[in-house]
């Protein structure tokens, strides 16, 4: 039984502090009677994933077992998600790869031809060949790429359909060769509580007139949190569109969890608490801190970005989504679910060097808003773990740094949007139609490896909620320039950003450090 | 005296255009309203007729504010129209070119002040001849003609006297036995021969050779309009030396005041019965009081050491300490003028009149330095930090050392220029060079001043006063109030604190905001944007007439034509022919880096080459991938931003490139705008490395350009052209809005000259990638294997 996550009040024989920064690590001694909250250890995976998936494929959840679903001459189409998820990128085999020879397995037993495998990548960026062919395993891509393999494209005005309105008038669209297929199969994985269940139609295959629909300030003003589907207006969103989706094509879901083995054993101390380190742990620690005080940020970037997770199936699931979600949800939350008592004034976290927008790429400015204040903040369930009014303090070296390839639209964002304002209201209004329309950042998208030109005011949309309710956030170790640009404040040391902090909550604030990742959910009672 | 006696007298004043003439004219028709007229002597010049040059040379000038001030705008355009008229006079011709209604006129005057000259000490011989000497001797003889006997005036300069010790007096100059006659005409014919040695072999290969140095890559046109332009300054450089080697060997200071020397022999010896006065003064500089305190126009002589004193660019400076510095404020000559004009000589006997302060109120070199010391010490000026700079301490060493020592400086700065030039730093040497530039200028500069200003403060002698003394000692005292002439009248401390450097520093403001704004003339000449190119963009908003042209490689994409070949050859061999193909690359490498400094083109031409016998369809495949894991990283965000105003502008946007289109057609199309590149001839499915047509660089590029917007209607005279290197100036020159990229060293400076806008985009941080595929990547070694 692996152990669970923790709540650890920091008293004077507790060692210093891991705070991930960026491309980096930082020891810091928080102030006594502090609080660490740890993730739980990882679980035991599942000894034999084929035979489990096999199993689950045997049995659905709610619906009929996929080998009677399949017959010769149908038209069959892979839906599965891309490289944004796990983080770390796991290393080979991809748990999508495992289902999906197996449901092609099944397919070409059935004599199912002609099938197409898609990567439901929304309006992310599209993965380079490599990527794909570490998605899906060396046997699928030399079989089906490029013609029957191959990613979405949300700005392919022929290869789209509308398919309507839900009650609540929003606009649903679909990719048009999963719309015409007699039979949809989504392979799913899902890491954090966010992801899956409608989600992944709803916005894997959709255009930029269907995701708009949820992707907006509003509702995700109203999504406290987007990481507990219940409260989350951008979930509720997501159900209606995609139950207008399976009302129009039938989907079988296969949803897999893994646990939270992120790191791989260079970087164990990573995953484990300071208190656990091991004097290898320990070694490794400084070895990993003199190489990233001292080495250039493109060869950093080249080894953290090397990392692949040693992940382990946890779950997997077939049938209905509903169904199928419920159980999914339940794996995930077991993993990562910690309790913690009552809310507290000041919130601390490292920002690690990946967010799921940022494979092989830097972690860009807007792009750490987007996984500080938006991602890590939002680790909850019930309230958040900072009071209203209370300060956010994260670690990040915030350095002016852009993929060109990757990241197009994010630059113009930061050079000329956030210099104008950092009011996700105001960017809404006065920007984001002349970024999701411009015609170079739809020939990026659509030909390049870049992300839609929507994307950045998504990134920044997600943190509106922290922006709004926390009280002040404050950047430890940013570039000045940079971190006012974002609209925070900047210090130099955490010291110095605790003291900051008390001119907002007060004198002896209550500190609440959250160690992620590997990544866990705060259950604030 | 002086007004009773010019009461209804008609004048003639020549040299009204310049500081003195104008001074003159002003406190005449202020202080003697009952004067009769002033004629005033303009020539027609190219562009202006002498009436319009009166309105916008002369009443504009701010000397007549106060006059306008005091009378208001309409009666003082009546009392100008009264009293003012313009008299046609060439000096130039014989006769002066005047008409027979000018002949007539010029009868009428009584008093002639002649104050035209060529003041600037580095004037070419020829010029100074014919202004000075010449000009004066016709203007002696065309009065002489009219028969009538009006007081002449001429004004002349203290130093005609030459390089000589001790008390000057108040009669002829030194004569080294000269013939005026023979001087003028030697002088004055100079040119001819020099413009014949200028278009001597060996002088035109070395001026051709240093345009190519400078603007080679620009084309033949542009290299040949370069060569023009160093021949116009070799001539000119020559013409000066000529004159001051010339002064100096007789004497002289400079061909200033050996043609002003020449010219009293001159005027003389012509001037037989009529009355003639010769009025010597020292150096001019800006009015104690009149028209108002610190009036000057134009930096002379003081000026520009003063403003170098106080930006500590002459951080030394040559002379002796006890000698005396003449200046004397030009309201004072003004005032000595109309005394002398008042007072004509009797007889037919020349009489000469020193307008100086040495003898009555002498400053002494050693308090100029002090007295600026003291000024800058309270208000010091402020370098661009906005830091203040401290006034230097000189210690007079002698003028050759100190000449030496600035010309050692010069050499080194100069060596470190052609070196920086050279180097393949590209855009990156631009700020390095723009330094080396400005410090070459200020030693050039600092260099220049010690040349032509030293031999002032050497200057060991006084000029006697006493005749003009005499003259003050007549006037009234109510006069002595409103002409003031005697230099002992003020102090050089309230003089130099409260007038004069204030002055300077005022002017010297404008002067540098003038300078920003100047145009380059004739064939080079291209219209500046006035503002931001951003409001040019929005001006020209919704003209689909308009054209945009940007060049590709280091305007919008930082690559080159060597690194895209490097990433497609490596993309399509294995990673063991690796080594053997970049040894190759760099054996090449020099010669390629000489052939592009000499000439893109040539440079295009010779590297094509290497594309001899590849397969087109491949290359083409290569080119497509080379898009994203190439160009799309290196794009310069602010340029494609740039593009996209100006699509939304409604513009028509050409990228006009000299790459090759395997590499440029996959950005265009993604770009969705026009191009035109380079193209191989392809024989079997194969490159030849043979071009189509030329490569587009140079004057090439210009006429590609031309065609192109006549072809599709474009207005160029509205257009946008963006280009980062020297081979792209014919193009640049075509369009009104011309933005220079990060330039290379050279068309830097070449920007900086004619005030284009210069914008610096980079690359977003963290993109750079050695030109190579990565080979680890199964995407490389599955392509390789194939």
């Amino acid at each position: 039984m692996a152990r669970p996550g923790a709540v650890i009040e920091v008293d004077r024989n507790t060692p210093p502090t891991l705070f991930h920064y960026g491309e980096g690590v930082r020891l810091e001694r928080l102030p006594l009677g502090s609080r660490i909250v740890y993730p739980p250890d990882p679980l035991e995976p599942i000894a034999h994933p084929e035979r489990a998936i096999k199993r689950a494929l045997g049995k659905p959840l709610d619906d009929d077992p996929l080998k009677s679903l399949l017959r010769r001459g149908m038209k069959l189409t892979l839906a599965f998600d891309d490289l944004s998820l796990p983080l770390p990128p796991m290393a080979a085999p991809d748990v999508r790869q495992l289902v999906m020879e197996e449901v092609i397995d099944m397919a070409a037993e059935a004599g199912v031809e002609d099938i197409h495998l898609i990567a439901a990548l929304g309006l992310h960026r599209r993965m380079t060949q490599d990527e794909v062919r570490h998605i899906v395993g060396d046997r699928i891509f030399s079989t089906f790429w490029p013609d029957r393999l191959y990613q979405h494209d949300g700005e392919d005005p022929d290869e789209n359909v509308y398919i309507g309105k839900t009650a609540q008038g929003e606009e649903v669209t679909l990719n048009k060769r999963a719309a015409e297929s007699d039979l949809v199969i989504y392979v799913n994985l899902t890491l954090v509580p966010m992801d899956g269940g409608h989600k992944s139609m709803a916005t894997g295959l959709a255009t930029y007139r269907g995701i708009r629909a949820h992707h907006n300030v509003k509702t995700l003003l109203g999504s406290r949190s987007y990481m507990n589907p219940p409260d989350s207006a951008l979930h509720h969103s997501c159900i209606r569109q995609g139950q207008l989706i399976e009302d129009t094509v039938r989907v079988f879901h296969i949803e897999t969890t893994v646990n939270n083995h992120a790191f791989p054993s260079i970087a164990s101390f990573m995953q484990k608490r300071e208190t656990d380190w091991t004097p290898q742990d320990q070694a490794m620690f400084l070895a990993m801190k003199q190489m990233t005080d001292i080495a250039p940020p493109a060869f950093k970037r080249g080894v953290f970005h090397a990392m692949r997770a040693p992940y382990g199936l946890t779950s997997v699931n077939a049938g209905q989504v509903d169904a199928v979600h419920d159980k999914t949800l339940d794996a995930v939350r077991n993993q990562i679910s910690v309790p913690v008592e009552g809310q507290t004034d000041i919130v601390t976290m490292g920002v690690p060097y990946l967010g799921p927008y940022n494979i092989n790429a830097p972690m860009n400015p807007v792009l750490v808003v987007c996984m500080a204040a938006g991602y890590l903040f939002n680790l909850y369930r019930g309230k958040p773990v900072l009071r209203e009014g209370g300060v956010l303090i994260f670690e990040h070296p915030c350095r002016y740094e852009f993929d060109a390839v990757q990241h197009p639209s994010y630059i113009d964002f930061y050079d000329e949007v956030l210099a104008d304002t950092t009011d996700p209201f105001e960017i809404e209004k006065k920007y984001e139609q002349r970024f999701a329309e411009d015609p170079w950042f739809i020939q990026l998208y659509r030909k390049s490896n870049a992300y839609h030109g929507v994307h950045p005011f998504y990134a920044h949309y997600w943190a509106a909620f922290a922006m709004q309710y926390a009280g002040d956030i404050i950047v430890v170790g940013g570039e000045r320039e940079v971190v006012h640009r974002l609209g925070f404040k900047a210090a130099t040391t955490l010291e110095d950003a605790l003291e900051m902090a008390e001119q907002t909550v007060g004198r002896h604030p209550s500190i609440t450090h959250l160690r992620v990742p590997p990544i866990m959910l705060c259950d604030v009672q | 005296m002086i007004a009773e006696a010019l009461k209804g007298k008609t004048i003639l004043v020549t040299g009204t255009t310049g500081f003195l003439g104008k001074s003159i004219v002003e406190k005449t028709l202020r202080a003697i309203p009952e004067v009769g007229r002033i004629n005033l002597a303009i020539r027609s010049s190219a562009r202006r007729p002498a009436a319009e040059r009166l309105e916008r040379e002369v009443l504009s000038s701010p000397a007549f504010k106060r006059l306008k001030d005091e009378l208001g705008e309409e009666a003082f355009a009546r009392l100008a129209a009264e009293k003012l008229s313009v008299l046609e006079i060439d000096l130039g011709a014989d006769g002066l070119g005047l008409t027979d209604a000018g002949r007539a006129e010029l009868a009428r005057c009584d008093i002639v002040i002649h104050s035209a000259a060529a003041v600037e000490f580095d004037n070419p011989a020829d010029l100074s001849a014919q202004t000075n000497l010449l000009g004066a001797a016709r203007m002696v003889n065309t009065v002489r003609e009219t028969g009538k006997r009006p007081h002449l005036v001429h004004i002349s300069t203290a130093y005609v006297g030459g390089l000589i010790r001790g008390l000057v007096r108040e009669e002829m100059p030194l004569d080294p036995g000269l013939n005026w006659r023979h001087e003028a005409a030697v002088l004055a014919a100079l040119r001819g021969p020099v413009e014949e040695e200028s278009r001597r072999p060996e002088v035109l290969r070395k001026l051709r050779r240093e345009a190519r140095s400078r603007v080679g890559p620009a084309g033949t046109p542009a290299m040949a309009r370069a060569t023009e332009r160093l021949r116009e300054k070799w001539v000119k450089d020559r013409l000066v030396e000529r004159g001051r080697v010339h002064a100096n060997a007789m004497g002289f200071s400079d061909i200033y005041s050996f043609t002003k020397a020449m010219a009293e022999h001159a005027v003389v010896e012509l001037h037989g019965d009529v009355p003639l006065s010769i009025v010597r003064p020292s150096i001019i500089e800006s009015s104690l009081d009149e028209p108002f305190p610190g009036w000057l126009e134009g930096f002379r002589m003081a000026e520009p050491i003063i403003l170098a004193f106080g930006r500590g660019i002459l951080q030394d400076f040559s002379g002796l300490p006890d000698s005396v510095l003449d200046i004397i404020p030009v309201d004072f000559v003004v005032n000595a003028v109309l005394a002398v004009a008042a007072s004509p000589p009797p007889d037919a006997k020349p009489r000469f009149y020193h307008v100086a302060s040495g003898s009555r109120n002498p400053l002494r070199y050693r308090q100029f330095p002090e007295i600026g010391r003291e000024y800058f010490g309270e208000k010091p000026l402020r370098d661009r930090y906005g830091q203040a700079i401290g006034a230097p301490n000189w210690t007079y060493p002698t003028r050759s050392e100190l000449a030496a020592r600035a010309r050692t400086a010069l050499r080194f700065t100069e060596a470190a220029q052609w070196l920086v030039e050279r180097l393949p730093l590209g855009a990156g040497a631009s700020p390095l060079s723009d330094n080396l530039n400005a410090e070459r200028e200020r030693l050039e500069r600092g260099l220049g001043l010690i040349q032509l200003y030293g031999v002032y403060t050497e200057v060991d002698c006084i000029f006697d006063t006493r005749h003009l003394m005499s003259v003050w000692d007549k006037l009234p005292s109510a006069e002595q109030k409103t002409f003031p002439f005697d230099p002992a009248l003020y102090t050089w401390d309230h003089y130099m604190k409260d007038v004069h450097i204030p002055t300077v520093l005022r002017m010297s403001r404008q002067e540098t905001a003038a300078r920003r704004g100047k145009q380059p003339t004739g064939s080079t000449l291209v219209k500046t944007a006035g503002d931001s190119v951003r409001s040019a963009i929005e001006r020209r908003t919704g003209r689909s007439d308009v054209l945009a042209v940007f060049d590709v490689d280091g305007t919008l994409v930082e690559t080159n034509v060597v690194e895209y070949f490097l990433w497609m050859r490596l993309r399509a061999q294995p990673l063991e022919d690796w080594p053997a193909f970049m040894a190759e690359m760099l054996r090449e490498a020099p010669r390629w880096l000489y052939l592009e400094r000499r000439s893109r083109a040539e440079f295009q031409r010779s590297f094509y080459r290497q594309y001899d016998g590849l397969d087109y369809e491949v290359m083409r495949r290569l080119g497509r991938e080379a898009l994203n894991a190439v160009t799309l990283r290196r794009v310069y965000p602010e340029g494609m931003r740039r593009i996209r105003e100006h699509k939304r502008a409604g513009h028509h946007v050409l990228l006009l490139t000299g790459a090759l289109d395997v590499v440029v057609e996959p950005l265009a199309e993604l770009l969705e705008v026009e191009v035109d590149c380079a193209h191989l001839l392809e024989k079997d499915g194969r490159m030849t490395g043979d071009l189509q047509s030329p490569p587009p660089a140079g004057e090439a590029r210009a006429t590609l350009l031309e065609e192109y917007a006549s072809r599709h209607g474009l207005v160029l005279s509205e257009s946008f052209a963006y280009a980062d290197s020297l081979s792209d100036l014919p193009m640049l020159e075509l369009v009104s809005t011309p933005v220079v990229v990060n330039p290379d060293a050279r068309l830097s400076q070449v920007a900086g000259q004619r005030g284009w806008r210069v914008e610096r985009w980079r690359m977003a941080p963290g993109n750079w990638r050695p030109p190579m595929p990565d080979p680890r990547s199964p995407e490389y070694r599955e392509a390789v294997r194939r």
